[in-house]
């Protein structure tokens, strides 16, 4: 801790909270979890399902905190199958002394392939089996991306594993998730949820969530399409016809910025370089729960007579467009 | 007497992997693997969920087989849209494309080089006796003695527990390339920006299109993309190149330790215009021998796979019917073959395709050069130290030549092609990966695709035994392999990563 400032973090915890809009004394509570979590309370334990790793990656894009800082200074990550040092036996008896030891935050990324157990293994034994007991000692559980979140595109129909999210897999156990559980989806996951929300965690206990969706209020209330900068456009009737076209609101090349709940228009992405609707890609709703579920509801409006069902469910109505 | 030495799981790749290999005592009693087993242990189903779906969802529903080299996928995905539909991207299209893609060649070689392998050859624990004036150090140095300080069991976590092992003895260099990790967690991160600055958003970019790209190449825009790419580059040639000789200097013995198959495979990559040629050249290098590739000859088999479809089918024609209890079969993941021939693919076989093709081809100047400096023979490449020097060296091929691409678009001209969508039509999308060879073969059956398979990189690499028992490539380095000490198999480890391993994409 010793070179880290307490006016630096206080700095960061009122930045976690900012965009959301949260108090002075929240944002002070999200402080104090940063340095809690700093000294290794709660230990953070990462564990990847039927995950791409891209909500890993995305981790490491973070900004205030960098990388680095986020690493060595903010949070004591005892596991993560891509960064960490351990592997072979030392994987398996490590996973066991965090499970001894208590006292952290379990965080899932990825599917878990609830009938077919074969289909996500480490070390030959099945990832329900690692995960049950890791979600049961848990202080609290953190689904990061819409794969662990609600099941993703593992989950999609057609799919040959019976993936389901994490609360699946806590409600087939019979663990409760009320108090415990957390969805912070998206694909992937921005690097500051999962930092603000794991911070919050450590700081203040359990967050504000949405009832049904288990999703921290602070990050996941807002919807893309009320604050897209191409919103006018969509008030005046002009819409973009083809792809890379300079003018239009998105929404008849498939945009699903009503149904997507997430920071995208004030937090951008990659420090703020760019973000989808800034860049004239259409949202594909990647953070919303129905995303890639369905076969019958394509990201995109261009074969859209082939798929007449989706037409009357894309959160507006049709004679706006 | 035979050993079964087993890395399982092995980490700092992406996915899950276990390598399994059976060892017997040699004349000066140290352990030698005889056979090796690459098990792959994640399966989704990715091209079953693409069946019945409009054929636009597959470039960003493959894009999510893996979150390392997304736009590998998104850009074979719309490769194969574009033959589909009989379109190619337009001029901007072509050359957003290619910067987004080489960027993320950026992201992904500074990753694999400090994030994931590094810790093989780099003591951490010698931070502890840093007395040098660095604040990262300093603070990085702080961070470890704190934990020790006051008992902290997950001291360093993650950087430690780890194995014991020869790692690099000097504390300045240690120290010096702990410093590089932290720097390079920047570079990563920048290299991923400038993805975005046309791709949208990373991982996962979503302005790639059939056609081209939806972000159009302002001054702006060209401008945030070519600051970040000359940080990125010069951290390329004046560290990360300098690194890999270090480590190359510290670990000569390496340039015999990792041989595979003389076999190596790329479908080239980077469209230098319309015709589709490419920077880096397409090819097949058989037993030593350059040949032209041609894509027909390659084929998956399944009798070692955990899938009851049909073995040593094309991919146009290829199933997915996965079968978890299949006697027999240890992996989830496919064998392709080239000829009936497991090929390696990823950064050396492209540098080696390349160098093979032609006396005359600009690589094999490039190549000659710097093993002369180093005074290593070519045959040494085939190595796990050659896989490190092939990757660093396409980075910096990869960083000059995104200069000319950016200086090559139309400023605020449009970035991409319209399509119409076919009733029915096939498409073949061949593309390399940071990992190496990447193919989607797409069917379209009334308006939706009716069949979709992808042969990634890590699929021909970490493949398991095919139908007649011959071991995958992987498999095929480890072979040979003296064992130190069989709790702790670094130089298998090394192996293994020095391939760079991706199993989320090698299964998808």
């Amino acid at each position: 801790m010793a070179d880290l400032s307490r006016r630096q973090i206080l700095r960061l915890g009122a930045l976690l909270t900012a965009s959301a809009g949260l108090s002075r004394t929240e944002s002070r509570a999200m402080a104090g979890g940063l340095l809690r979590m700093a000294g290794g309370n709660p230990r953070v334990c990462w564990v990847q399902a039927q995950s791409c790793s891209g909500c890993s990656v995305s981790l490491l894009n973070s900004d205030h905190p960098g990388p680095l800082e986020l690493l060595t200074q903010y949070i004591s990550l005892v596991f993560h199958q891509n960064v960490g040092a351990a592997q072979g036996q030392t994987v398996v008896d490590l996973l066991e002394q965090i499970e001894e030891a208590g006292d952290f935050v379990l965080v899932v990324e990825g599917a878990i392939p609830l009938d077919m157990p074969e289909a996500c293994t480490i070390a030959g034994r099945s990832i329900q089996d690692i995960l049950v007991p890791l979600t049961r000692k848990a202080m609290a559980v953190v689904a990061v991306g819409t794969c662990a979140a609600y099941g993703g595109i593992p989950g999609a129909e057609g799919n040959p594993t019976g993936a389901g999210s994490v609360r699946d897999l806590m409600v087939k156990a019979g663990i409760p998730v009320e108090g415990r559980l957390l969805n912070c989806p998206s694909c992937p996951t921005h690097p500051k949820s999962v930092v603000g929300t794991l911070a919050y965690v450590a700081g203040r206990g359990y967050p504000e969530v949405h009832p049904e969706l288990l999703t921290p209020r602070m990050f996941y209330s807002s919807s893309t399409h009320d604050d897209c900068p191409r919103f006018h456009y969509y008030n005046k009737h002009i819409y973009a016809e083809q792809f890379g076209a300079e003018e239009g609101c998105l929404f008849k090349l498939g945009c699903l910025g009503p149904l997507t709940f997430t920071e995208c228009p004030r937090r951008q992405w990659n420090g703020g370089v760019n973000w989808c609707i800034r860049a004239g890609a259409p949202c594909i709703g990647c953070s919303f729960e129905g995303f890639a579920r369905r076969r019958d509801f394509p990201f995109y409006r261009k074969g859209e007579q082939y798929h007449a069902v989706a037409r009357v469910e894309r959160g507006l109505q049709e004679e706006q467009s | 007497m035979a050993k079964t030495i087993s890395i399982s799981p092995i980490t700092r790749i992406e996915g899950h992997l276990a390598i399994h290999t059976d060892t017997r005592t040699a004349e000066d009693g140290r352990l030698e693997v005889t056979a090796a087993h690459c098990e792959g242990e994640m399966f989704r189903g990715i091209e079953k969920i693409l069946e019945g779906r409009d054929p636009l969802d597959a470039q960003q529903i493959t894009q999510r087989i893996c979150g390392v080299c997304p736009v590998s996928h998104g850009i074979a995905s719309v490769r194969a849209q574009e033959n589909a539909y009989g379109i190619v991207p337009n001029h901007n299209g072509r050359l957003l494309q290619n910067l987004i893609l080489a960027a993320n060649y950026l992201q992904s070689h500074v990753l694999h080089f400090y994030h994931l392998a590094a810790l093989d050859f780099v003591d951490v624990t010698a931070i502890l006796a840093y007395q040098g004036q660095d604040g990262t150090l300093r603070a990085v140095k702080a961070w470890v003695q704190d934990a020790l300080d006051r008992g902290d069991a997950f001291a360093a976590a993650p950087l430690l527990p780890r194995w014991e092992a020869d790692y690099v003895e000097d504390v300045g260099v240690n120290c010096e390339l702990i410093a590089h990790y932290a720097q390079a967690l920047e570079i990563r991160k920048i290299a991923h920006e400038m993805c975005a600055v046309f791709g949208a958003k990373m991982p996962h970019s979503t302005s790639i299109v059939p056609g081209g790209c939806t972000q159009r190449p302002t001054m702006e825009r060209i401008l945030a993309y070519g600051s970040r790419l000359e940080k990125v580059e010069s951290f390329i040639l004046d560290t990360y190149l300098p690194d890999v000789v270090t480590a190359a200097g510290a670990f000569p013995r390496l340039w015999d330790v990792g041989r595979g198959y003389d076999n190596f495979l790329s479908y080239g990559v980077f469209e230098m215009n319309e015709a589709g040629d490419r920077f880096l050249p397409p090819g097949a290098v058989i037993e030593g021998k350059f040949e032209r590739f041609d894509q027909a000859r390659i084929s998956e088999e399944v009798g070692s796979s955990r899938f009851d479809s049909g073995s040593k089918l094309h991919p146009s024609r290829g199933e997915t019917q996965p079968s978890p209890h299949k006697g027999g079969a240890y992996s989830w993941l496919k064998a392709p073959r080239y000829k009936g021939h497991p090929m390696e693919v990823g950064p050396l076989a492209r540098v080696l395709c390349a160098y093979h093709s032609s006396t005359d081809h600009w690589v094999h100047k490039a190549v000659n050069g710097v093993l002369g400096k180093y005074e290593v023979p070519a045959e040494k490449l085939n190595s796990v130290l050659g896989r490190h020097l092939a990757r660093v060296l396409e980075a910096v091929w990869v960083a000059k030549q995104s200069h000319e691409w950016l200086d090559e678009l139309e400023i605020d001209g449009s970035p991409a092609r319209d399509f119409d969508l076919p009733l029915e039509a096939s498409g073949i999308g061949l593309t390399e990966a940071p990992r190496g060879a990447l193919g989607h073969w797409l069917e379209i059956s009334n308006h939706l695709i009716s069949r979709y398979q992808c042969v990634v990189p890590t699929t021909w690499n970490c493949s398991p035994r095919d139908d007649a028992g011959k071991p995958g490539p992987v498999e095929m380095a480890l072979e040979g392999t003296v064992v130190e000490d069989p709790d702790q198999p670094i130089d298998p480890a090394r192996i293994v990563r020095s391939f760079d391993p991706c199993i989320a994409c090698a299964v998808h």
